[in-house]
């Protein structure tokens, strides 16, 4: 632009500013502005009207409430989890291309395929989890419900499609995420304008549907592949700073988006039957609310699920630790997307594949909080082969047993499985790493002994970045020689993979097949520890010394277990017992640790009693001594510290009594223990009266002394003692100067010293300057705070209203919440408020269809949606219901409908109702067309004011919109009152006056019986009752009616039938079928469809049949109008031929005329002439006719020659002229020179 | 898996211990319950009738329960229907006082469908359940401090009927809620006054008068501000069989509620007792409650747990005296069937001011009234 055509500077002329410039103007000038208006007409300014008044009071008051919102507690976590960005939008609207250049933008990472989340650190306190979603209305309903921000792309060169409007009320109905338009393919508008006028129309349209301002972003243009670096730029910075709602569903349900699943069934179930149900272990970041361990879940698209096992991991994309720098280090940029394949690594449901090229950020992090850092570091830097190494390296399993080398066993003939998949064993690592943090003593027990077995497993060469070393390494094995290949072993074996122990199981047989007796002692044992199997088969093989002898060290190395996890909490251990499921022995074992777990913290001694009992006598000995043991532990038990293991310890204990039930001992012994629990319960009467055992004696007076401080009479503390109170308040307003006279008023300091002195006095002289000095800063302290309180209450005085009320209360509600459980360390935080959002979890589930793993498809979201308390409940949901009005047809009832609701999506039969005037629940055939109608389904409990959205199917695209109604639940029940019109008809059989006997209507007097008083209407309108039954016939009765009947007239009792709700609840399972059949779920057809996929017709009503139309010819009798009529009516209206046509005289009727012969001669002669003359003219005729013709055939000849005359001739002049004007106009051009 | 209310993950019990904790928080939890092994081992085994009349209260307050007991009675399943409360009658059973039947309707009454107006009639106050009086005067203040409040809160003695005969009359009211409030009950405060109620019927109405007075005697050494209310019903409203007894509540600053009670043997059971020896007993044992101590006394321990446990996803504390035995199960309940579990802190005692303190500390599961209408 041009510098003149810049916009000149406009003054203004209102406002604030405005008024104080022109007065100061005036002021300049000496003409003062007048005074205030207010002043110089206060009659203006007066109440006019005080109803008035009062009004617009009340409008300002209402306009005020109505912009609150009801305070809620803030129970966001002090680390969110990543927040949910959905990118949603039509097919080949650029998704992908979307998502791809937003992770560059963040993390300059380029990800080859996405599939699942996708998370990445966007700023130094948000993170975000980006994540793909189809256009199957099954991904788009499931993602809406976990959207936090939802990324909606448009074609604009095409416009908005119906998936947008559908996803757009899908996620209105399950609560309203944030909204972001982003308009895509505008390259391929060549016209400037018509780019525009399209932005804004789409702007305003997108603007309808989310609100007035919603945010739409424009990408313009492709650059190799990508969107514009800067526009992805700005879009990162709007994602990176939005504020999101938090949204009422989401707020009170645990919820999870699954990034990672593996399946953890036993592969020797799968192999004996590929259709078990599997146990699968899901990942993913905690969002939503706190989650219990063992609560229900639903998977949508699965089913409901009992978690079995949650345990937390660390975040694997953390936000940065310190917050001081100004913006995010490279490092720090992390981005963690376990299916996607970032820096190599793919986690698939059964394996982790590692592409070793690829450079992962966040390892590095992780690898530098982990001990064996080093260790993983010097192996990355040898050269050597871990063939090579595993043959020379030794590891001893037991402090004093002899170090093993990888000869030895190969010695012993085992064989050595292949394995083709490179890091299988690491998954195992990780998995077993992250959740029994706890078993990993065991584990490492065990994996002990596997190691020979595996030491020879040489191929396993990969090492993985994230192995994790035990904690406590030294106590559990001894490094020989070298410690790296050993550490590097160890892992490797550590994971106790389900498939791993049986594949080394059946190694074993082979090994006792082949040579028994060349077994090296050290190794047998181990293997009998390894696991159960193992142990059965050398039960088996073995004789029975054998055995004994293997239990006896069992024994031992259980014990060792314990002593060495004696730090590690109770639960740790028993689930560390479990997992290892060894034989009986192993289960006294686990009753022994239990045992010393509950007195875990100091008693140490105690198991070493234990383990010098075990070691010296043998396996039954642990027994000894355990009343005692028992009795330590109740004492101890007793003292009020711990009061949480009274409570819960016991309960946990007496659990597993329950569980463990009738061990056998040996598969001979029958172990019968004391069941506590039943003694508890003899012990104890169903009562909450808690008597008192052992009753002070209150004469004495050292008792009634001990309680004299919990009665206002007694003294009370310094800060709310009446005395110190009025002292405080004097010092407190004790000190002023008195402005008018000068005089200094000081308070009593004297006095409080007094107090304070009296105080001290009595406690005995402890006195010391600094307690002193104390003293006076905590009084100064307290009266700062004093002063504080004042100045605060005189200045919200104004504003005390309920709201800020309200408000200031969940302020404090959300304090307490943060600050309560704050200082504590995650395993106890996790067992009193559950699994907090923000973390990062690992979820155990068993039974789940092996569709589930076998069809499992990381594209499509997964996501684990925690369930509260009797949600998992199925009963009857009243739900107010209105047909969506872009539906093409109305709803029927009866016919099934696939609902939304919750974290499910199911099918069900809804019969629609509407409320009558007087609260009956009338059942509706059709829904209404643009109303509010009520329905009732059989459906998963709900909690009340839960939207919902019903589609006719999830199979499928059609072109009209597929959302069938949306509504909110109302009610709950276990009951349904819906009932429909019944209208029962009867014949009189008798009449008298108003009185008549009906037959027909009932079967039986019983049922007149229960119909007497019912008001009855017949066809004609007449009201009547129902009075009493007739003997005979039977279910006749007699009724009374305000008039006569007519023996004619039907008689019509109305009454309603109450209506059941099919019992149809069918989750839609979507995620079992094959990828390529997702979205082809179909659940129970409605009538109409079966009948038309069937090809039935239904046979319709004859009478209801069209036929052709006859119509008959229609006969009119002739008009008759009466002489009388006629003759009164004037000439002009008097008919008036017909009389004359009907009268018809004599003398006109036709006469015969007899002729004489003369007569007959000459009539004849004159008929033959005329004849001829007839003839003659005839002739006649017919040449003139001929020579007419001729003529005119002459004429017209002559007549086309002359048009043709004429037509030359016309062409000629038209030539001539043409060539004339040809002449002029070549003259014309000429001419100008020429003339 | 789309097992339909919850059968897959029933709770199961062993024994006839704790029927009416089990039943009740079945019903608030939604989850079935299958005991097994009730009293098998006994004389006289299966359900006692009073605990089939609370079944039969549990079936009146609900709709669309399931229960199934065997031929012996010592199994029972009970798959709990929604809490549908409104105007109910209940005959409760002579074996047990109302208050035993009450302390079940106060855990399920806020809870309900429509506000549950109950009417129960049998023995109102017995030695082995706290009576209506002392639940009037201590659990319905609490349930104040959880939201519960308004017009409908309310418990009116209409006939009072001692044990053995029974013959009382008590009509309950409680209003619905969708949400509890959590609560911080940190300071119980100082006791300033003493409130009770001495009741005689089918007695000489003097003994009510000897109970006060005796009472007093001891309470007096404390505070000055005792009034205890004597209270003689005649005629129909004096049940079937004669008694008196005392019910004392201390009051303190902040709001808290101490009970204590006492009554005579029942009519033909035990020795006769003084009127003066129960009033100093019972005077003694509001003392020992008083040094228990605590936000709330100990047979509302688990009332106030309960409301705890059920509130919003919020932190709730409250400190109270020691743990009775049925809080202590009460919480191990609480545990298996809404996976809760406090944080239990002792407390040191303090000089003058009774015995151990404990502080209990918890998050609400975020338990939401899916009963209640909304519109």
């Amino acid at each position: 632009m041009e510098e003149g055509q810049k916009k000149a500077h406009r003054k203004r002329h209102s406002g604030p500013k405005a008024v104080r410039k022109k007065q100061r103007r005036l002021k300049e000038l000496g003409i003062e502005d007048e005074v205030d208006p207010q002043k110089r007409n206060p009659k203006a300014f007066t109440v006019q009207s005080a109803v008035r008044m009062a009004k617009t009071f009340h409008r300002a008051q209402d306009l005020k409430t109505k912009k609150h919102h009801i305070p809620v507690v803030d129970r966001t976590p002090l680390e969110p989890p990543p927040f949910v960005v959905v990118v949603m939008g039509p097919p080949k609207v650029g998704k992908s291309t979307l998502i791809r250049c937003l992770i560059r933008n963040f993390t300059k990472q380029k990800l080859s395929g996405i599939r699942g989340p996708v998370t990445i650190i966007t700023g130094k306190k948000r993170r975000i989890s980006i994540i793909e979603c189809g256009n199957d209305m099954n991904s788009m309903i499931d993602l809406a419900k976990v959207a936090d921000l939802v990324l909606m792309l448009t074609d604009a060169s095409f416009g908005f499609e119906m998936e947008t409007f559908e996803f757009l009320n899908i996620c209105q109905v399950h609560g309203f995420p944030k909204i972001m338009g982003v308009l895509t393919h505008l390259d391929t508008f060549k016209n400037s304008k018509q780019l525009r006028k399209t932005k804004k129309r789409l702007k305003h349209r997108f603007w309808t549907e989310v609100y007035q301002g919603a945010k739409l972003f424009y990408l313009s243009g492709m650059v190799h592949g990508e969107y514009q670096k800067q526009e992805i730029h700005n879009l990162g910075r709007f994602i990176s700073v939005m504020k999101f709602r938090p949204l009422v569903w989401q707020m009170a349900h645990p919820y999870v988006l699954a990034d990672r699943m593996e399946d953890l069934t036993n592969p020797e179930d799968i192999r004996k039957n590929q259709k078990c149900d599997r146990k699968v272990s899901l990942y993913g970041y905690l969002r939503g609310t706190y989650l219990k361990s063992n609560s229900q879940i639903h998977i949508p698209g699965v089913g409901d699920f009992t978690l079995r096992e949650v345990g937390f991991l660390p975040d694997p994309c953390p936000l940065p630790e310190q917050q001081k720098k100004r913006s995010l280090h490279e490092k720090e940029k992390l981005i963690y997307a376990p299916m996607s394949g970032v820096g190599g690594i793919v986690y698939d449901k059964d394996a982790v594949y590692i592409d070793l090229g690829g450079s992962h950020t966040h390892n590095d992090e992780e690898e530098e909080q982990r001990p064996n850092y080093e260790l993983v570091q010097s192996l990355i830097a040898t050269h050597s082969t871990i063939d090579t190494k595993m043959a020379s390296s030794k590891v001893s399993l037991f402090m004093d047993s002899k170090p093993l080398a990888s000869e030895e066993l190969e010695e012993n003939g085992y064989l050595m499985p292949k394995e083709e998949k490179v890091i299988d064993s690491e998954t195992g690592r990780v998995r077993r790493r992250a959740v029994f943090e706890e078993e990993e003593m065991a584990e490492s027990e065990e994996d002990k002994s596997d190691t020979e077995s595996e030491a020879e497993i040489g191929n396993q060469d990969q090492i993985d970045c994230e192995r994790e070393i035990d904690p406590r390494p030294i106590k559990v094995m001894k490094l020989e020689e070298k410690e790296a290949e050993a550490a590097v072993e160890r892992p490797v074996f550590a994971d106790a993979d389900d498939f791993e122990i049986d594949s080394e199981a059946e190694v074993t047989v082979d090994g006792y097949d082949d040579e028994e007796d060349d077994l090296a002692c050290e190794s047998e044992e181990t293997f009998m520890y390894s696991s159960d199997k193992i142990l059965e088969v050398s039960a088996m093989k073995n004789d029975v010394e054998r055995t004994l002898n293997s239990k006896q060290k069992v024994e031992k190395l259980s014990l060792n277990l314990v002593n060495s996890a004696s730090d590690e909490s109770e639960n740790d251990l028993d689930s560390t017992v479990e997992q290892t499921e060894e034989g009986s022995e192993i289960m006294e074992n686990k009753m022994l640790s239990r045992d010393c777990s509950d007195s875990e913290e100091c008693n140490e001694d105690y198991e070493e009693k234990i383990r010098s009992d075990a070691e010296t006598i043998g396996a039954l000995k642990w027994k000894e001594g355990l009343a005692q043991r028992a009795a330590d532990v109740f004492l101890k038990q007793q003292s009020v510290l711990n009061l949480q293991k009274l409570v819960y310890g016991a309960v946990s204990e007496n659990e597993e009594e329950d569980e463990e039930g009738d061990d056998t001992l040996g598969g001979i012994f029958h172990v019968n223990r004391p069941n506590t629990a039943s003694k508890r319960k003899n012990s104890s009467l169903d009562s909450s009266v808690f008597h008192v055992k052992n009753p002070h004696n209150w004469d004495l007076e050292e008792v009634m002394n001990s309680i004299q401080d919990c009665f206002v009479t007694g003294k009370w503390e310094s800060e709310k003692d009446a005395s110190t109170l009025l002292g405080e308040d004097d010092s407190v307003y004790g000190a002023f100067e008195d402005l008018e006279t000068g005089e200094v008023h000081t308070g009593q300091p004297g006095e409080l010293k007094q107090n304070h002195e009296g105080e001290e006095d009595n406690e005995g002289n402890v006195d010391s300057r600094n307690t002193e000095e104390e003293l006076e800063r905590t009084k100064r302290l307290e009266k700062k705070r004093k002063l504080k309180e004042m100045f605060d209450v005189d200045y919200d005085n104004g504003e005390g209203t309920y709201f800020h009320d309200l408000k200031d209360e969940m302020q404090k509600q959300a304090q307490l919440n943060r600050a309560e459980f704050d200082d504590q360390d995650n395993e106890t935080r996790v067992q009193y408020e559950g699994f907090r959002p923000g973390m990062y979890i690992r979820v155990e589930i068993e039974n789940v269809p092996y569709e589930f793993v076998t069809n499992f498809d990381s594209s499509y979201p997964l996501i684990l949606g925690g369930l509260g308390n009797s949600e998992g409940n199925i009963g009857y949901l009243q739900m107010r219901l209105k047909k969506h009005r872009w539906h093409k047809k109305i709803l029927k009832t009866r016919d099934p409908l696939i609902f939304s609701l919750g974290w499910r999506r199911f099918q069900t039969i809804p019969m629609y109702y509407i409320e009558d005037h007087n609260g009956r629940h009338r059942l509706l055939k059709y829904t209404p067309e643009h109303m509010h109608c009520s329905a009732t389904i059989w459906g998963p409990i709900t909690p009340q004011g839960s939207g919902f959205l019903a589609v006719p199917s999830v199979a499928g695209t059609s072109k009209d919109f597929r959302i069938a109604a949306t509504g909110v639940v109302l009610d709950l029940d276990k009951s349904v009152t819906i009932v429909k019109k019944l209208k029962l008809v009867g014949f009189p059989f008798k009449i008298y006056k108003n009185t008549a006997f009906i037959k027909g209507m009932f079967n039986s007097a019983l049922e007149v019986a229960k119909f007497e008083n019912a008001s009855l209407r017949t066809v004609s309108g007449l009201r009547g009752q129902l009075k009493k039954a007739l003997r005979t016939p039977e279910g006749a009765f007699r009724a009374s009616f305000e008039d006569k009947l007519l023996m004619s007239d039907i008689v019509f009792l109305r009454t309603w039938y109450p209506v059941l709700v099919p019992k149809l609840y069918n989750p839609v399972t979507s995620l079992l079928r094959p990828s390529g059949e997702r979205e082809t779920w179909t659940g129970m057809r409605t009538f109409g469809q079966l009948k038309h996929d069937l090809g039935i017709r239904m046979k319709p009503n004859k009478d209801s049949l069209y036929r052709p139309i006859e119509r008959k010819m229609k006969h009119f009798n002739p008009l008759h109008i009466p002489k009388a009529l006629q003759r009164a009516l004037p000439f002009k209206s008097k008919p008036k031929n017909q009389e004359k046509l009907a009268k018809e005289t004599r003398d006109k009727k036709p006469v015969a005329v007899i002729k004489s012969a003369h007569e007959k001669k000459i009539s004849a002669l004159l008929s033959a002439l005329s004849t001829v003359n007839a003839y003659k003219i005839q002739k006649q005729h017919k040449k003139e006719h001929q020579q007419h013709k001729e003529f005119l055939a002459q004429k017209r000849k002559q007549e086309e020659a002359k048009i043709k005359r004429q037509k030359e001739a016309r062409k000629k002049i038209h030539r001539m002229l043409g060539q004339k004007e040809k002449r002029k106009m070549k003259s014309s051009l000429k001419g100008q020179t020429e003339a | 898996m789309a097992g339909g209310g919850g059968g897959g993950r029933a709770v199961r019990w062993e024994g006839a211990a704790y029927l009416r904790m089990r039943l009740s928080l079945a019903a608030l939890s939604g989850r079935a319950v299958r005991i097994t092994g009730i009293r098998s081992q006994e004389l006289n085994p299966g359900l006692q009738d009073y605990e089939a009349s609370f079944i039969r209260l549990m079936d009146k307050i609900t709709n669309g329960s399931r229960i199934e007991i065997n031929e012996t009675g010592t199994t029972l399943y009970y798959q709990p229907g929604l809490l549908h409360g409104g105007r109910i009658e209940h005959d409760c059973h002579p074996q047990r006082s109302i208050g035993y039947y009450l302390e079940a309707l106060l855990y399920l009454a806020p809870f309900m469908k429509r506000p549950l107006k109950a009417t129960l009639r049998g023995i109102t106050n017995d030695q082995m359940d706290p009576s209506v009086d002392t639940l009037k005067m201590t659990a319905l203040p609490l349930m104040k401090r959880f939201g519960i409040d308004g017009e409908g809160l309310e418990l009116k003695v209409v006939r009072r009927g001692m044990a053995p005969g029974g013959g009382g009359e008590v009509m309950f009211s409680c209003p619905v809620r969708r949400f509890l409030k959590p609560i911080q009950l940190t300071d119980p405060g100082k006791i300033k006054r003493i409130r009770g109620i001495a009741y005689s019927v089918r007695v000489s109405p003097q003994i009510a008068n000897r109970i006060v007075d005796s009472a007093r005697s001891i309470l007096n050494k404390f505070l000055p501000d005792i009034y205890i209310y004597t209270d003689h019903m005649k005629g129909a409203y004096s049940g079937k069989s004669p008694g008196f007894g005392l019910s004392l509540v201390a009051e303190t600053i902040n709001g808290t509620f101490l009970s204590a009670e006492l009554v005579s043997n029942p009519q033909g059971q035990g020795s006769p007792v003084l009127p003066e020896d129960l009033g100093k007993n019972c005077a003694k044992l509001l003392l020992e409650e008083v040094y228990r101590g605590g936000c709330v006394d100990s047979i509302n321990q688990s009332l106030a747990l309960l409301c705890m446990a059920l509130g919003q996803q919020d932190v709730s504390k409250i400190q109270i005296g020691s743990l009775s035995p049925y809080t202590i199960e009460f919480l191990r309940h609480l545990k298996s069937y809404f996976q809760i579990i406090f944080k239990i802190e002792a407390q040191p005692m303090e000089e003058r001011k009774g015995g151990d303190k404990v502080l209990m500390t918890c998050i609400g599961v975020g338990f939401s009234n899916i009963s209640k209408t909304v519109t």
